[in-house]
């Protein structure tokens, strides 16, 4: 199945709701440490903590729950005009996506906003 | 943005717990004492100190992130250069779809707002025994652990007749700066109806792709100001990074303009004359250039061997969970210096690999094990301003390797439309501003 932009954004909306339960259970799967490393590859595109903003988005401060259902639909190839959050986001698992979903959530947003 | 307000704005993060935030904020008196030794950092109210040679893509970045993981290591970045040129984009400056400053980077950031002492001066000898480094300017800095990020120096007269001087008739512009503005300066004085001749290394080099982009954005370049003159590449290999996206593009958007002879194709340069602008092939073909670029080949950055982390490859091996390096203790090697393989040599990695470094370090000095490294590579390359294309790659460490992640990573495709052709484009600008302030943080 192939999603527009605007559809994926529908379902991820939608996912939001059912998300919010499930974000505080897994949080100490991976450790603080381990998760910045973990992040350490998104931010040589979306900046320090995911805070830059420009052609390629800020990921800081946005909901975890719409943030991990992007992040499925780019593994499964389900975004239309993806480039390349499809080959980076098949290198992990879904709970590791799940992870760094909560961790940029937890980021303030480009303009130091707390979400 | 000050040191300051950063904390500030941390400490009133959600759901940040105060444990987590001494942890980050590196309180090491919290810490319990291990095996009955306390860390040597208690005494003096330093976690440690940590020395990073290269203000490049690695070294800067690994002297950010050490200070982000624990603002208690005293952190030292010794630089020579007050401003830093990227590689990354040079090639659109010599395409004059850029100025130099736009590629130019400081050092304030790391300074003031993350407390890294930033010395500009070369590093000319270490003593892993006594755990020194010392400085052109006489001082001598002790360490507790070593970051070398060098990157690359040139074999002079790998190439028969490839040294310093020949560089000033013929340059490889490899590392960005003046030896760019030359180049730049001969494209512009050229005539049109011209060749520009590059000359391309055996593997491995910095920047795998590297070559072939700068042979598209001169192509750029002709094509808008000297529509007679041609582009002739003269390769040690028979293949190259991203091959088939390039042979398509450069088709699509210049016709004929650019012609690649491989290896096969008596390709391999042996000799360079740079006073004639000549160059000559291994079974005896001359080309005369009216730009002559000769990429030439290289190894780790020469303080890499004064430490004696290479070995007989003059890379430097590394163990692949920490990028210590295989032969010398607390001496850590990231960026093209380091053989990392399936990893290519790219600013991508090496600021991955910095990150890496960083987080083990800084868990070592506080007597806690490292985390499991993750890297990530995206190898954005313009063919034209509106045209990119781009190689991914996710790694993990796999049986003790560094690995590829499996169905991860690849090319993009080669049927894209324009419009993706377009928006990778954009991205790679995005990616470029990105990695910048990442690593300098002059950007915002
Ligand atoms: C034309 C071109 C285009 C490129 N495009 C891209 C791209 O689009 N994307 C990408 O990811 N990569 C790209 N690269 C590759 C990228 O430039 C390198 O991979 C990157 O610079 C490696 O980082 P590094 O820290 O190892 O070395 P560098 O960034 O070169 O930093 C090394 C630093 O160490 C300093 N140094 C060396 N020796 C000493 C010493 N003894 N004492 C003190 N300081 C010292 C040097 O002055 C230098 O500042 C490109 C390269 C080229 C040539």
């Amino acid at each position: 199945m192939i999603l527009s932009w605007r559809r994926a954004s529908t379902l991820s909306i939608v996912l939001l709701l059912g998300g919010l339960a499930s974000t505080a259970q897994a949080e100490n799967e991976f450790s603080r440490e381990q998760l910045e490393v973990m992040a350490g590859g998104c931010a040589s595109c979306h900046g320090t903590d995911g805070r830059l903003a420009g052609a390629v988005p800020a990921i800081a401060g946005r909901p975890a729950s719409l943030l991990e259902s992007r992040m499925l639909a780019f593994k499964a190839d389900e975004v239309e005009d993806t480039t390349v959050m499809n080959r980076i986001a098949k290198g992990f698992s879904d709970e590791e996506l799940a992870a760094l979903a909560r961790h940029f959530a937890e980021n303030p947003g480009p303009q130091g906003d707390v979400p | 943005m000050s040191q300051h307000d950063d904390r500030t704005r941390h400490t009133r993060r959600p759901g940040l717990t105060r444990r987590q935030l001494l942890q980050g904020m590196g309180a090491a008196s919290t810490l319990p004492l291990l095996g009955g030794i306390a860390p040597f950092a208690i005494a003096n109210g330093s976690a440690g100190r940590v020395v990073v040679i290269g203000g490049g893509f690695g070294g800067a970045t690994a002297a950010k992130y050490l200070k982000r993981a624990n603002p208690a290591i005293e952190v030292t970045l010794v630089e020579p250069a007050e401003v830093f040129y990227t590689c990354p984009f040079s090639n659109l400056f010599l395409g004059g779809l850029r100025d130099m400053r736009s590629i130019a980077h400081g050092y304030d950031e790391l300074r003031d707002r993350y407390g890294v002492r930033v010395v500009h001066s070369l590093a000319e000898d270490v003593d892993p025994d006594g755990h020194r480094v010392h400085l052109a300017n006489g001082e001598t800095l002790a360490y507790d652990r070593l970051v070398l990020s060098p990157g690359i120096d040139f074999r002079w007269n790998g190439l028969e007749g490839y040294d310093e001087a020949a560089a000033e008739l013929a340059p490889h512009a490899w590392k960005a700066g003046a030896q760019s503005e030359l180049l730049r300066r001969q494209l512009e004085a050229m005539d049109d109806g011209g060749t520009f001749v590059m000359v391309a290394p055996e593997n491995p080099y910095r920047c795998p792709p590297g070559p072939y982009e700068r042979a598209s954005l001169v192509a750029h370049y002709f094509s808008q100001h000297k529509p007679n003159s041609k582009v002739l590449i003269l390769d040690a290999k028979d293949s190259f990074s991203k091959q088939g996206l390039f042979t398509a593009g450069w088709e699509r958007l210049y016709g004929d303009r650019i012609e690649w002879v491989g290896l096969s194709d008596d390709g391999r340069v042996t000799r360079v004359d740079a006073e004639n602008l000549e160059v000559e092939t291994e079974f005896g073909t001359r080309h005369r250039a009216d730009v002559l670029n000769v990429i030439p080949p290289q190894k780790a950055g020469f303080i890499a061997e004064r430490a004696g982390v290479t070995d007989d490859s003059g890379w430097v091996p590394v163990k692949p969970a920490t990028f210590e390096s295989e032969r010398v203790r607390d001496v850590y090697v990231v960026g093209d210096a380091t053989v990392a393989a399936p990893m290519p040599k790219s600013g991508f990695c090496a600021n991955n690999q910095a990150k890496v470094v960083a987080a083990a370090i800084a868990a070592e000095l506080s007597g806690r094990s490292a985390p499991e490294p993750y890297w990530t590579n995206t190898c954005y390359s313009l063919i034209g301003p509106e045209y990119g294309i781009s190689v991914a790659g996710v790694y993990r460490v796999q049986e003790g390797v560094i690995a590829e992640v499996e169905g991860a990573g690849g090319l993009s495709p080669a049927d894209a439309p324009d419009h993706i052709r377009a928006l990778e484009a954009e991205y790679a600008v995005g990616w470029y501003n990105a990695i910048c302030q990442d690593t300098w943080g002059t950007s915002v």
